[in-house]
């Protein structure tokens, strides 16, 4: 299994995220993470949806078909090595008196996390990363109690030096044909 | 429940007079109707109901103008638009109410975007604060059409009627055609427009770029593939008529002197008497034409997608065989078959590119070896259902005779099994634009209200439906749209008491295990007279030629049902999942 990320960039209605998950839907392909928010450009949704697929070619036909959607201006299919891409997760953390206390130095100087958030029976610790990076930081921190933890789906930017402007609004033709 | 309903509606008509609109401003419903004139549409399949009321009442005042033709169910209005859209290229427009209207169409739709049919769905919705609330006739329409359509859209603002209108008319017909669904909330049919009316039409879109024209160097490179090819053979299929290509196929062929083969949906765009056309591909297509599939070296195929129906066995299909694939659509290129030379276009601009760079040729002796399986085929099939010594009428002997009676200039409506696939192998069809059938879906129930559709589009030829009795009692209340509308189209009913094609399958592959196939059939022809059509029952070899001449010398719509064989089976047939080279006989 590989994982591809998919970003998706569309006019910004109502919708358009049940017009491309159907598409997934209907190949059983699972969602692994996926963030939507506007771009740059006014009116311009971002679409970064995250799946594995053991077939490169069935990731290249879905591509075109997330394409056949009308409202979809472009589509770029990209391996991890593509693009820069991060995550970010919060950790609620049990902090009861008599507990042993958090080592905050590692915390912040290691993992790069950073306590947001100071209650008398918990913290909440704020980590950016990859996935890897962040479930570093999660077993690492697992022996404490974790009340909650929730991951944000990945943002990606591709490495080439092209923006948003350059792909719109017909540069994908040449891209997949 | 319907309590509510009126309750809403006469305090909304209160608020706003629905037909009684300013001069300069008009109401979203007013804005429908004069969208739709200004978009060229003159016929309207649909059927009122609670939401879609507005626009009712707005037709009422445009009846000089819009033909309005009022089917039995909305099924019937999708595919009725269906098969007007199939023969005049045009767009089919349906008109229905939220809830039920609504999915009533579902299937038309589903049919029209595997067929890529252009289709413009108007479709009413309950008032926009109702939204949500399960309201009287509320649906979630757009969730539902979602994947069934080229693109829907919700309007709640009548503002933007025009606007949309335009779009759905753009998007239905460019590029590959396909359905619109438009859902229209009922306060944006009534409110009135905040702007003086004004449609323009849509010609270019952000987001959506249908490409016409090839790229040069995909052209070039095909024509060098073709003109190295030692064996070329070239599929057409629907996208031929739909791109009105139909003359630059007729000139590359001759040019190069390629053999040709159909789809079923490409069937008519060349003439059966051509001698480069070699048959029709698929599961029930000819026997050479799918032999030789597997012993060609180079497939051109113009607007056709590899339906599983012709490939069979996609791992044993034309391997050796390098394609060609000329298609507008860039998402079926690579999708079933991996191509060599594709070419995203129009068939019609891809075949005028192409012309000039392809050598003229001689493929006789390759054209012949289609010859050999011919006449085996012939045989072996043909001549003995044409001429049978059973006691009752063979399918294939009343298709082959309308062929001959109607010269093979009809236009020829299949519905969905055996007669289907009868109808495609001897109707000899000579006239481009002259098969409807559902394809990729296999809609049965499909053909009686697309051939009142296809008559519409085209009043001044003989269409003909040809239907089985299962799928007529699918449709048969648009019988009465029939006879109400007067259209004179000539419906067929081979009936042999049977679910013919399961019958078949279930004969040939699962022991003659007959489940649930047979019919307890009413009489269909008091049936027809019930609704003031006319027509009778031929159960007689020897009255069969009298019987088509009576149907097709009325002037008025008319029924014939032919008694035939109870169980007859179609072949040749590439069984599921077989090579396309296995290919039985019997």
């Amino acid at each position: 299994m590989t994982t591809y990320t998919i970003c998706v960039f569309t006019e910004n209605t109502i919708g358009i995220l049940n017009k491309i998950t159907t598409i997934l839907t209907r190949r059983r392909i699972n969602i692994d993470s996926l963030t939507v928010s506007e771009t740059e450009r006014k009116g311009i949704s971002r679409f970064t949806i995250v799946i594995r697929h053991e077939s490169r070619e069935a990731v290249e036909k879905l591509v075109r078909q997330i394409r056949k959607v009308i409202e979809v201006l472009a589509v770029f299919g990209y391996l991890n090595e593509d693009i820069a891409y991060n995550e970010i997760a919060m950790f609620k953390i049990s902090t009861p008196i008599g507990a042993k206390p958090l080592d905050i130095e590692t915390i912040n100087k290691t993992y790069k996390a950073w306590v947001v958030y100071w209650h008398l029976t918990y913290v909440i610790i704020q980590k950016t990363g990859t996935e890897e990076e962040i479930f570093e930081f999660f077993d690492y921190i697992k022996p404490h109690e974790i009340l909650e933890f929730v991951r944000s789906g990945r943002v990606a930017v591709s490495k080439s030096p092209q923006t948003l402007v350059d792909y719109l609004p017909e540069a994908e033709w040449e891209y997949y044909q | 429940m319907e309590f509510n309903e009126t309750q809403t509606q006469t305090t909304q008509i209160a608020d706003q007079p629905v037909s009684v609109a300013t001069p300069e401003l008009i109401n979203g419903s007013h804005a429908v109707i004069q969208s739709l004139i200004a978009e060229g549409v003159e016929t309207i399949f649909g059927y009122p109901g609670g939401a879609i009321m507005p626009v009712y009442d707005a037709i009422y005042d445009y009846q000089d103008q819009v033909n309005h033709i009022l089917v039995r169910h909305e099924q019937g209005a999708a595919h009725a638009a269906e098969g007007f859209a199939r023969i005049t290229g045009e767009v089919g427009v349906c008109l229905v109410t939220s809830g039920p209207g609504a999915t009533n169409l579902v299937t038309g739709i589903a049919d029209a975007i595997i067929d890529s049919t252009p289709m413009v769905c108007i479709v009413g919705q309950v008032a926009s604060h109702l939204l949500g609330t399960d309201a009287f006739q509320e649906t979630d329409v757009m969730g539902i059409t979602i994947p069934i359509t080229k693109w829907n859209y919700q309007i709640t603002n009548a503002d933007e009627i025009p606007e949309i209108i335009a779009k759905a008319f753009y998007i239905a017909k460019s590029g590959r055609p396909g359905p619109v669904l438009i859902d229209i909330t009922k306060d944006a049919q009534q409110k009135l427009m905040t702007k003086p009316f004004s449609h323009k039409k849509c010609e270019k879109l952000i987001s959506y770029h249908p490409r016409l024209s090839p790229k040069e160097e995909q052209v070039a490179a095909a024509a060098k593939l073709i003109n190295e090819a030692k064996r070329p053979f070239l599929f057409f299929g629907h996208g031929v008529q739909i791109a009105g290509a139909e003359k630059e196929l007729l000139q590359f062929i001759e040019k190069t002197d390629i053999p040709a083969a159909s789809t079923l949906l490409g069937l008519s765009s060349v003439s059966v008497d051509h001698p480069n056309y070699v048959g029709w591909l698929g599961m029930h297509g000819n026997y050479g034409t799918n032999v030789l599939t597997n012993q060609c070296d180079v497939i051109i195929a113009i607007g056709m997608r590899f339906d599983d129906r012709v490939t069979g066995d996609l791992s044993r299909y034309a391997t050796q065989a390098k394609i060609v694939h000329i298609e507008i659509d860039p998402a079926e290129i690579d999708k079933i078959k991996k191509a060599e030379a594709p070419v995203v276009g129009d068939a019609k601009r891809a075949l005028e590119m192409l012309l000039p760079l392809v050598n003229q040729n001689n493929h006789e002796a390759w054209r012949a070896e289609f010859k050999k399986f011919d006449a085996i085929e012939d045989e072996k099939i043909t001549q003995p259902e044409l001429a049978p010594t059973t006691e009752k009428i063979k399918m294939a002997e009343v298709i082959r005779t309308l062929s001959d009676k109607t010269k093979g200039e009809a236009v020829i409506v299949a519905d969905v099994g055996q007669h289907q696939m009868m109808t495609a192998r001897y109707y000899q069809f000579k006239k481009p634009n002259s098969f409807i059938t559902s394809g990729g879906l296999g809609t049965m129930g499909f053909a009686l209200p697309a051939s009142f559709g296809a008559k519409v589009g085209a009043p001044d030829r003989e269409v003909v439906a040809i239907i089985g009795d299962g799928c007529f009692q699918m449709t048969i209340q648009e019988l009465g749209t029939i006879a109400q509308s007067g259209l004179p189209v000539k419906i067929i009913i081979l009936n042999n008491n049977f679910l013919g094609m399961v019958r078949q399958w279930q004969q040939l592959f699962h022991q003659k295990r007959y489940s649930f196939v047979e019919l307890q059939n009413p009489d269909f022809i008091t049936i027809a007279k019930g609704f003031g059509i006319d027509g009778h029952t031929c159960g007689l070899r020897e009255d069969l030629n009298d019987s088509l001449d009576k149907m097709l010398a009325s002037d008025k719509p008319y029924l014939l049902e032919v008694l035939v064989e109870k169980e007859e089976n179609v072949f040749p047939m590439v069984p599921t999942g077989a090579c396309v080279a296995d290919i039985r006989l019997e």
